[in-house]
């Protein structure tokens, strides 16, 4: 019988340890000091003297503390930069490296973000916060913006459902192989994706109402745009889905006597749909913000979306503030959406998903 | 359409079958006949036309010319039902190509119940037992993905078999698994053949050939070279060409 003695290296602190060196150190603290004294120190500072109301935003702004720790920053990020960049060659570890490189470049994003602080707030600081960062002004507008954000996921929504719904339509007979089947979808994709989006919802809006003698709303007709649009993108990305599907997969199921219909509806799409299920998410994600070029149709006021409350309240006030909270609405919608595409992306490459075959 | 040229005997007919690639000349004019319960054999250097030759059997190419008669008909006129005739044709492939989002059960009833319109319940019933007959009755419900390469292979097969077919093609079905996974596909093969399917096997193992194979066939540059008992043929065989190719393997 063999015996290996088996000694785990040390991990962890125990290998932070052993493994750094003073120079990588100071270098990695230099770094991570410069990085907070550049990201955590305005903010906290904003916090401490308050964002509100405007007037004591700017003197935080303007504060000699402010510039004393931008500056600070510069300072510790140049010599972070200096001795990361300096010395990382020469490290006798791989944690020691690492280190010494963390902090070279940490350096250099505090002292890109100092700098374009520091100019900044030496500008005309005050008349920009008064026009941008009055928050004061938001508060009565908050049930407003609810509603709107509300409006904004309904169009995006409803837009992305009759875009699947058409987009996996358009794809299948994308795929045939006869060129007069093809020929209708291909025109149709590649109108709706060589036009403006804007374009078209003006037209099909005017198109609907006066052409069709329809009786429908903006929203309504904005909707169905975002849908028609949607589905041209949708069909693109379901086609791509369809042809990564691999050959055999059709062959099987047309050996076993199913038509070519019934084979893409049970053996082809099926395993097409969930590999397309990220970039048809990114998709989502473009569309909920381009839901606000529903804007140029003219919106009752109960159907404001995010872009549209933001700009009927500048326009009432002068205050640019209400766009900064549509800007932010965006982001509370979407962030979570990326965050979840980007999950399903990992999941899927590491073929948790269990729908990724492993025949070949 | 010659009706005289359709003796009830043979279950598959080719006659000066073709098959074009673009510029690629893969089958030369293709002769052969399988007679019911037959066990044919074919082998072949890569490229000489095998794989092509099976896919031909039931059109999932397309023959380029010459005519693939099947139960007294040439199915590669265009009026005939290509839907039909596959599913009286079993063909499995090397790569397996299990539906990977169904379970193994399901892989099994999705076209007895799509394509021949069977209840629910039946189908599960018949998908059970061609699962038992080739020893997985307990893997019904695992997805493709949680099988080995030659459990998967064996679900392919009872999928084909399932819906009855009349001949089975196994198109090189050992050689994507790894060597200790080969014998469990091929016994349950041997008990096929033993069972009186009629079978038309590409191959490179010709240890089964020989057990099995009531025919073989050697192919090369899409034409036939030889044919004759297997035993036979991998003794002595008589073409050069068929001498060069078993040197090789054997």
């Amino acid at each position: 019988m063999i015996t290996v003695e088996s000694v785990r290296p040390p991990r962890g602190l125990a290998r932070w340890r052993s493994d750094s060196t003073g120079l990588s150190l100071s270098a990695g603290t230099a770094g991570t000091i410069a990085i907070a004294l550049a990201v955590i120190g305005p903010i906290a500072l904003v916090v401490a003297l308050g964002a509100t109301p405007v007037e004591s935003l700017i003197v935080t702004l303007r504060s000699s503390e402010l510039q004393a720790l931008l500056v600070a920053a510069i300072v510790a990020g140049s010599i972070a930069m200096i001795l990361g960049w300096g010395t990382y060659r020469r490290m006798p570890t791989k944690l020691a490296r690492e280190q010494a490189i963390a902090g070279a470049v940490l350096g250099i994003q505090a002292v890109v973000l100092a700098s374009v602080l520091l100019r900044f707030t030496s500008g005309r600081v005050d008349k920009f916060a008064t026009i941008f960062l009055d928050f004061r002004a938001l508060r009565p507008h908050l049930a407003e913006f609810r509603h709107a954000a509300r409006n904004t996921l309904v169009l995006a929504f409803a837009g992305e459902g009759i875009g699947i719904a058409l987009g996996l339509v358009l794809a299948v007979i994308a795929s045939s192989k006869r060129a007069a089947v093809r020929a209708p979808a291909r025109t149709y994709i590649n109108f709706f994706r060589g036009t403006p989006l804007i374009w078209q919802l003006s037209f099909i809006y005017f198109g609907l109402i006066i052409g069709f003698k329809l009786n429908i709303s903006a929203y309504e007709a904005g909707i169905i745009a975002f849908g028609l649009n949607t589905g041209a993108y949708a069909a693109e990305v379901f086609r791509a889905g369809i042809q990564s599907i691999e050959r055999g997969q059709l062959e099987a199921a047309r050996g076993l006597g199913m038509s070519y219909l019934q084979a893409m509806r049970h053996a082809v799409i099926p395993q097409a749909v969930r590999r397309v299920i990220p970039p048809l998410m990114n998709e989502f994600v473009i569309l909920v913000k381009d839901t606000s070029l529903i804007i140029t149709l003219g919106l009752l006021s109960r159907e404001y979306e995010l872009f549209t409350v933001g700009r009927s309240l500048f326009a009432d006030t002068f205050n640019a503030t209400f766009f900064v909270a549509t800007a932010i609405g965006y982001l509370v919608v979407c962030l979570p959406l990326i965050r979840l595409v980007t999950a399903l992306e990992r999941r899927l490459r590491s073929g948790l998903v269990g729908v990724v075959g492993h025949a070949a | 359409m010659p009706p005289e040229a359709a003796p009830a005997d043979p279950v598959i007919r080719l006659v000066g079958l073709h098959k074009w690639f673009g510029h690629l000349h893969v089958l030369k004019g293709i002769d052969m006949a399988v007679r019911a319960k037959e066990v044919v054999c074919v082998i072949g250097p890569s490229g000489s036309g095998k794989s092509t030759l099976l896919r031909c059997i039931n059109v999932l190419e397309e023959p380029t010319s010459g005519e693939v008669w099947f139960e007294g008909r040439d199915i590669t006129d265009v009026r005939v039902d290509l839907n039909k005739i596959r599913t009286k044709i079993g063909i499995v492939f090397q790569q397996f190509n299990l539906f990977p989002h169904k379970t193994a059960l399901q892989n099994v009833t999705l076209a007895l119940e799509k394509v021949l319109k069977m209840p629910k319940d039946e189908a599960r019933e018949i998908a059970e037992r061609e699962l038992a007959h080739v020893g997985l009755r307990l893997k019904a419900d695992s997805y493709p993905g949680q099988l080995s390469g030659g459990q998967q292979q064996r679900v392919a097969i009872a999928r084909a078999l399932a819906m009855a077919p009349k001949v089975m093609l196994f198109d090189e079905v050992t050689s994507a698994l790894d060597p200790e996974l080969v014998k469990e596909v091929l016994d349950v093969m041997k008990r096929l053949a033993s069972e009186g399917m009629t079978m038309i096997v590409v191959t490179h193992e010709m240890g089964f050939a020989r057990e099995v194979g009531n025919r073989m066939i050697f192919m090369d540059e899409g034409i036939v070279v030889e044919e004759g008992p297997p035993a036979e043929m991998l003794a002595k065989p008589t073409h050069t060409r068929t001498q060069a190719f078993m040197s090789k393997i054997l």
